[in-house]
């Protein structure tokens, strides 16, 4: 245990043991690594959003303006997915009502 | 948003949840009698179909609590309890447990033969399989200090030789399995003398194993009623943990991290799903009419019941760790299957919380006064004993509570994707296979609660 920020603090949520099984990153797959924690990620913006959660004390301006960005775009796709579930709720909903209409 | 605006929204989103589930339920539940169940008004496909679908809508409506803090503050929330008074409790709890086992082995060794006024039949099953087990998670888990078992083993000498790591808690999978099979086959809820055999053998076996690793390493990994009573425990809204007991929601606590530790737990945390189910499965009708033509062709039914636990556990562990790998797909997670199979293991113990109450509530409050009488005059036999009559609408408890759990299921998980994924949309698309999964396990355990009971077949 050389470097201190190299260990997760507080991101022992994502690993459920200590060693390097807790990951598998396929060979042909491009990865966004943590430098905080060494962590991978598929998608850049998940990184940026994991830094902000995991690492907020740690980061610096640039880091900081990418988890708010990353931030920004994933509250824009939750309201397109808000309205999915609605959308979805409303067809189970109304649906049930009808079939209990007919039977 | 505003956060209290926010919060209110989730509030309401849970309470309609809730609604939604306990209205099917009672809607059509009328129609199950506590005992004598009857056949529904409603037709048995869009009876399983709406509670499918009410485990669904809140799988939807909890998507809506987007808020991450929200989601922690709800999972955190307690209150310390601890104080002076639990040493005074400790010892009250091991000598109560104490005095129960001894009074198994004596009342059931030479008490009347009697099943319904036997006090052993009836302290195991009413009073520590149904009452206790209901405490266990609907309060604390009190077994982890009324267990006469590991009170005895702390006060014999062990030898303390290491527990093989690499064996875990596959022992307690095992033993879990050879329990349910043992209840489930053989007449331990008739046979006084046959059930207080059963209990000095376990006990012989316990001890011994504690003699051997230490008590610590025995119950804390090899022995399958010290586990089933810990996971329940993990649900109650008292608990323990570093600082002593602490208040906290119910099933709340099922989210932390590290709560099922290595793919044994989760084979323990399935087993646990699996042998509830099992319990109502071979009591249906259809199990009967399913095996009548395989006993016809000469396989043993002494056979035919461990091979079908076997083979149905194998199928629900297939099952949970297939969802897994769906899982994983769905939410390009480079974390290993591994990883996600022990966090989105510990929902499942809401999960067969809710059949536990719907199976034993019903059959803890019928013959809860016989208990009474037993326990007031233990070697009495009288001609009868007292009994309540459940009211027609008490099925409702029953399918209520299975959709109940299964909520709680889907919260957890919810908050345990959360706190695993960076992304919120990536953590509800982790979900979709649990939650087809979960629709479907509803519709099987709802349909085997509305099923009519029946004698265990060929046996």
């Amino acid at each position: 245990m050389t470097d201190t920020a190299t260990q997760p603090v507080a991101d022992t949520a994502a690993t459920g043991t200590d060693d390097d099984a807790a990951y598998d990153v396929p060979a042909d797959a491009t990865a966004y690594t943590c430098s905080y924690c060494g962590r991978p990620f598929a998608r850049e913006s998940w990184l940026a959003l994991h830094r902000g959660l995991a690492h907020p004390n740690e980061l610096d301006d640039e880091e900081v303006d990418a988890f708010r960005a990353a931030h920004d775009e994933e509250e824009e796709s939750l309201s397109t997915f808000r309205l999915q579930a609605l959308g979805a709720l409303v067809l189970i909903y109304f649906g049930f009502l009808m079939v209990y209409a007919l039977v | 948003m505003t956060s209290g605006r926010r919060r209110t929204v989730a509030l309401v989103v849970c309470g309609l949840g809730w609604l939604a589930a306990t209205g099917t339920a009672s809607a059509h539940g009328g129609s199950l009698a506590g005992g004598g169940r009857e056949s529904l008004t409603i037709p048995t496909w869009l009876f399983l179909s709406t509670g499918g679908a009410a485990v669904g809508a809140s799988f939807l409506l909890a998507s809506f609590v987007t808020d991450r803090a929200f989601v922690e503050r709800i999972h955190d929330w307690g209150r310390p309890l601890s104080g002076d008074y639990e040493h005074v409790l400790e010892y009250a709890g091991q000598l109560i447990g104490l005095a129960g086992l001894a009074a198994v082995f004596v009342v059931g060794f030479l008490g009347p033969t009697n099943a319904r006024t036997n006090l052993a039949i009836l302290l195991v099953w009413v009073g520590w399989w149904a009452g206790l087990a209901m405490t266990t998670y609907l309060v604390g888990n009190s077994w982890a200090t009324l267990n006469p078992f590991k009170t005895l083993a702390r006060l014999l000498p062990t030898l303390d030789r290491s527990y093989p790591t690499r064996v875990g808690s596959w022992p307690a999978v095992g033993g879990l399995l050879v329990l349910v099979w043992l209840e489930v086959v053989s007449p331990l809820a008739d046979q006084p003398r046959l059930l207080a055999s059963v209990v000095a053998g376990y006990t012989v076996l316990t001890l011994a194993g504690a003699l051997v690793f230490g008590p610590d390493d025995w119950f804390g990994y090899a022995d399958p009623v010290e586990r089933v009573f810990g996971y329940y425990g993990r649900f109650a809204p008292i608990g323990r943990d570093e600082d002593g007991l602490r208040l906290r929601l119910p099933g709340m606590d099922l989210s932390t991290p590290r709560l099922v530790d290595g793919p044994d737990e989760v084979a323990f945390v399935v087993a646990l799903l699996w042998v509830t189910t099992y319990d109502g499965l071979v009591t249906t009708p259809a199990w009967r009419d399913l095996t009548t033509p395989i006993v016809a062709a000469g396989v043993p039914p002494h056979l035919l019941y461990p091979v079908a636990l076997a083979v149905g556990f194998a199928g629900f562990l297939g099952v949970y760790r297939l969802a897994v790998r769906l899982s994983r797909d769905m939410s390009e997670t480079y974390l290993t299957p591994a990883v996600l199979a022990q966090r989105f293991a510990p929902p499942l113990v809401a999960i067969a919380v809710g059949y536990h109450f719907a199976h034993y509530l019903g059959y803890f409050l019928v013959l809860a006064p016989s208990l009474a009488v037993a326990l007031s005059s233990p070697f009495a036999d009288p001609a009868v004993v007292p009994t309540v009559d459940l009211p027609a609408w008490f099925g409702a408890v029953a399918l209520a509570s299975v959709i109940v759990g299964h909520l709680v299921a889907i919260w957890v998980a919810h908050a345990a994707a959360y706190d695993l994924f960076p992304a919120r949309l990536q953590a509800i698309r982790s979900q979709y296979p649990f939650i087809a999964v979960m629709v479907f396990y509803t519709m099987t355990s709802l349909w085997v609660v509305s099923q009519p009971e029946v004698a265990l077949p060929h046996l």
